[in-house]
């Protein structure tokens, strides 16, 4: 079922209760932040004093970044209950959403970031696409690089490796623009031997020649031709994309998946194209084609 | 003894002309080995030098030096770099005059001693004044990325890049070109290319090498057998005027003089024709 | 028995020591031995494209030593031959990354796992070249027959001298018609100037440039006679006595000393 993001509500102390108008929403219990016992001990002073003006309303448990045992929503939900309310569904971080579904509660998890986005991309249904001739993963050849990289994965350490840019003497900086927070803006041809690594985005205006090397853990955008090695979603995120004017790369890697041209495929005339992962290894679409 | 002095006094170079302003300090560069660098040092040396200007080349290849083979003056090399970096030596003594040219010259590099032993910034204050008494100075870099290029590359404001049509030499150049960044405004010379292999397919060609590179191109020479007979003998080949290869140094020493030279009427093939016309009718 | 560890040095640049490596490692592979090739040219490394694997490259030596991943993470097995593979070097760094200790230990630790480990030299006597020295038990120097390359492989053969390293010769790129004419040194004239044993002779072929561009070492070609060249060298390595080969069909050998007694 496809969750909803929750507004992010200002917390007004004291306020228990509030009526979200117009959205046909019913009520909302803010719990998030407060000790439950004193939630709960409010609640039902409140519904005390005006008993069954209430009665027929969903309501929303807006846990905020707090936790709810099981017996905690029982007790709340017997509470509403015993007003006319019935609780429908529950709002919060997204470890809370195997307790609402066991209750039978609708989820609406709190928009924190790239988890939600993620989750999303996961849930949404496959289609059918067309093909371009597919960069082929060689499976057997990298199966100690992958698990390696897994591993690291595993154990919390980045595979994303500190920038590495060559300092000859005399030394020259690469420009480095962020044009937002969390992308890497570098405008310039990348040359063999020069890397660039970046927690985020990475977006390259100029060339990535063979021999140089783009890590991030977001996305990989190059605006010119690609023909070194860029590994998106370094970090783990199998969802990243590398896109480029010209996807020629020596190598691509995406999360712990690598794949090697096998050299036919046909890029006559040069077109945009984007790479991610596809049933389970990285596939090459033209731009625009790539499933969402 | 009296012609002794007299080749000693021929030795000097001329320190009583002005020079208006400081000379260009070039680098001679590429990463990879054998491509023609200290070929190419040489000959541009002496196509300028036979324009009147006043040359100086020097050999930053401490511990294998060639270029005095290269230019036929290894006889006449008395002291090298390190000496006159050492103090050992002046600037004079150790600069030896070409056999043919008048106002060009050669500055050694020690054979017997080690990248290593070359302090840097001494380095750079030798280019200095040789650029205060020279209208060129070229210095030929040694392969690779190690403290002998950058040893060769201090004191440069300009670099040539030579690359031949193979693809490792193609990587190795785009590397040390991504070494040098903007400041030394690097042009392309592609040597060793032959024409009848990049027709067949079986060799890079000029676009290819500069698709990747995307350098402007000062020249491409083609690979001759004249050019391992002149540098087995120690005479560069633009000293000759019946040569194709002169001709193209002849025409790069031009381009690097600032005149605007369209390509060199030479037997290249026409697949080149086309090719070079677009390069140097106007920058890619 | 420990693996034979050969280094592939020349001080010149541009001689061939990739390709050199690149053959006689496929060629003992070919004869059955299990062969490694280990880049030591840290940050222009070229022994990968030189055999076509460059984009299967996910570790490399200075990862290796660096602990990042295990050495048999980094190998890469080509598939062409039963038993060769190769170690490839780092391109985003420098030659500082490793030192001459961590080198031979890594060179020790394939030693293990191979009957012959070719390291390819970079150009130069600088940090580089002592690095590759440094792991190996043996050198072979290659020169073409110019001035200049002979001149850079005798500083080269002084140095591996003073470390006491058996030194063999492979002269490459060489035109017997320019020899003939007196344009080109015989081999005679280099063998004598650097008085080193010769292992091979190795004649100068349109052919190779466009194989090494394409990853497609000569000595899969079965029609190059190059083939049978590097085979022999291989052969020699084992041990074998071989008689050189004819470059020509008018007595190759009679025409050079003919020709050094001339001049």
């Amino acid at each position: 079922m496809e969750g909803r993001r929750a507004r992010p509500r200002p917390f007004e102390p004291g306020a228990v209760m509030a009526v979200l108008r117009g959205k046909g929403l019913g009520l909302e219990i803010a719990l998030g932040g407060r000790d439950f016992e004193d939630v709960l001990a409010e609640l039902q002073s409140k519904l005390a004093e005006r008993p069954g003006f209430y009665a027929g309303s969903p309501a929303t448990a807006a846990l905020g970044h707090s936790s709810l045992s099981n017996e905690q929503l029982e007790r709340l939900r017997g509470v509403l209950h015993g007003h006319g309310i019935a609780l429908e569904a529950l709002s919060g971080g997204l470890d809370l959403e195997p307790l609402a579904t066991a209750a039978g509660l609708r989820f609406m998890v709190l928009d924190d970031g790239g988890e939600e986005l993620a989750r999303r991309r996961a849930l949404r249904p496959k289609r059918e696409v067309q093909l371009s001739d597919a960069a082929r993963s060689l499976v057997a050849d990298f199966d100690g690089a992958r698990a390696d990289i897994a591993d690291r994965r595993k154990r919390g350490e980045a595979s994303v490796r500190r920038a590495i840019i060559a300092q000859p003497q005399p030394a020259v900086n690469l420009h480095i623009e962020p044009s937002a927070p969390g992308t890497l803006y570098h405008v310039g041809t990348l040359r063999g031997g020069q890397a660039l690594s970046h927690v985020g985005n990475i977006v390259v205006i100029g060339d990535v020649n063979p021999g140089a090397e783009l890590v991030a853990s977001g996305d990989i955008v190059v605006f010119g031709a690609l023909r070194g090695v860029a590994h998106a979603g370094a970090q783990g995120d199998a969802s990243a994309r590398v896109h480029a004017i010209e996807l020629a790369p020596t190598q691509l890697r995406i999360a712990a998946f690598i794949a090697a041209d096998a050299g036919d495929r046909v890029r006559t005339p040069i077109h945009p194209e984007t790479a991610c992962v596809h049933d389970d290894r990285i596939a090459i679409f033209p731009r625009g084609r790539a499933p969402s | 003894m009296h012609v002794l002095r007299q080749a000693q006094d021929d030795n000097q170079p001329d320190s009583t002309s002005q020079q208006v302003s400081l000379g260009r300090a070039i680098v001679i560069t590429s990463g990879k080995g054998g491509v023609g660098k200290t070929t190419t040092t040489a000959n541009l040396g002496t196509a300028l030098a036979k324009r009147g200007a006043k040359v100086v080349l020097v050999d930053a290849d401490v511990g294998l030096r060639n270029l005095d083979i290269v230019m036929g003056l290894e006889s006449r090399v008395k002291h090298h770099v390190l000496d006159v970096l050492e103090e050992a030596v002046g600037l004079d003594e150790a600069l030896v005059r070409d056999k043919h040219s008048s106002t060009l010259y050669l500055l050694a590099a020690a054979q017997t001693r080690e990248k290593d032993d070359v302090d840097t910034e001494k380095m750079r204050a030798l280019i200095e004044s040789l650029r205060e008494r020279f209208e060129y100075v070229l210095i030929d870099c040694p392969a690779g990325i190690e403290k002998g290029f950058k040893n060769a590359v201090v004191g440069a404001q300009e670099a040539i890049v030579v690359c031949t049509p193979e693809v490792s030499a193609v990587r190795d150049v785009d590397r040390v070109v991504g070494l040098l960044g903007n400041a030394f405004s690097p042009q392309l010379i592609i040597n060793r290319v032959r024409a009848q292999l990049v027709k067949k397919g079986k060799m890079l060609s000029v676009d290819d090498v500069n698709s990747i590179l995307r350098l402007p191109l000062l020249g491409v020479i083609a690979d001759e057998p004249e050019v391992i007979v002149s540098t087995n003998k120690g005479e560069p080949l633009a000293l000759r005027t019946d040569s194709q290869t002169a001709a193209a140094y002849h025409a790069i020493a031009a381009r690097i003089a600032g005149e605007d030279v369209p390509a060199p009427t030479v037997e290249y093939k026409e697949s080149f024709m086309s090719k070079l016309g677009a390069f140097f009718g106007g920058r890619k | 028995m420990s693996a034979r560890k050969i280094v592939f040095t020349s001080g010149k640049g541009g001689v061939g020591k990739t390709t050199t490596t690149v053959n006689v490692g496929a060629a003992l592979a070919k004869r059955g031995h299990r062969v490694i090739l280990v880049d030591a040219d840290i940050g222009l490394r070229n022994l990968d494209l030189v055999l076509g694997l460059e984009k299967r490259i996910v570790f490399d030596l200075v990862e290796v030593i660096e602990g990042r991943c295990q050495l048999r993470q980094a190998l890469i097995k080509d598939k062409r031959f039963e038993s060769l593979s190769i170690l490839p070097a780092a391109q985003t760094r420098d030659k500082d990354a490793v030192s001459e200790v961590q080198m031979a230990a890594i060179v020790d630790e394939l030693a293990a796992l191979c009957d012959y480990a070719l390291i390819d030299c970079p150009a130069g006597i600088e940090a580089g070249f002592r690095n590759a020295v440094a792991g190996a038990g043996e050198a072979i120097v290659v020169t073409t027959p110019e001035v200049s390359a002979i001149r850079d492989a005798d500083r080269v053969i002084g140095k591996l001298a003073e470390r006491e390293m058996p030194v063999r010769l492979i002269i490459n790129r060489i035109r017997p018609d320019m020899v003939r004419t007196g344009d080109m040194l015989s081999v005679d004239d280099v063998c004598e100037i650097l008085s080193a044993e010769l292992l091979g002779i190795v004649p100068d072929d349109e052919e190779v440039i466009d194989t090494t561009n394409k990853g497609e070492p000569v000595v899969l070609n079965e029609t190059n006679r190059l083939r049978v060249i590097y085979d022999k060298v291989a052969r020699r390595l084992e041990g074998e006595l071989v008689p050189f080969t004819n470059l020509d069909n008018t007595g190759f050998f009679g025409r050079l000393l003919g020709a050094l007694k001339a001049g």
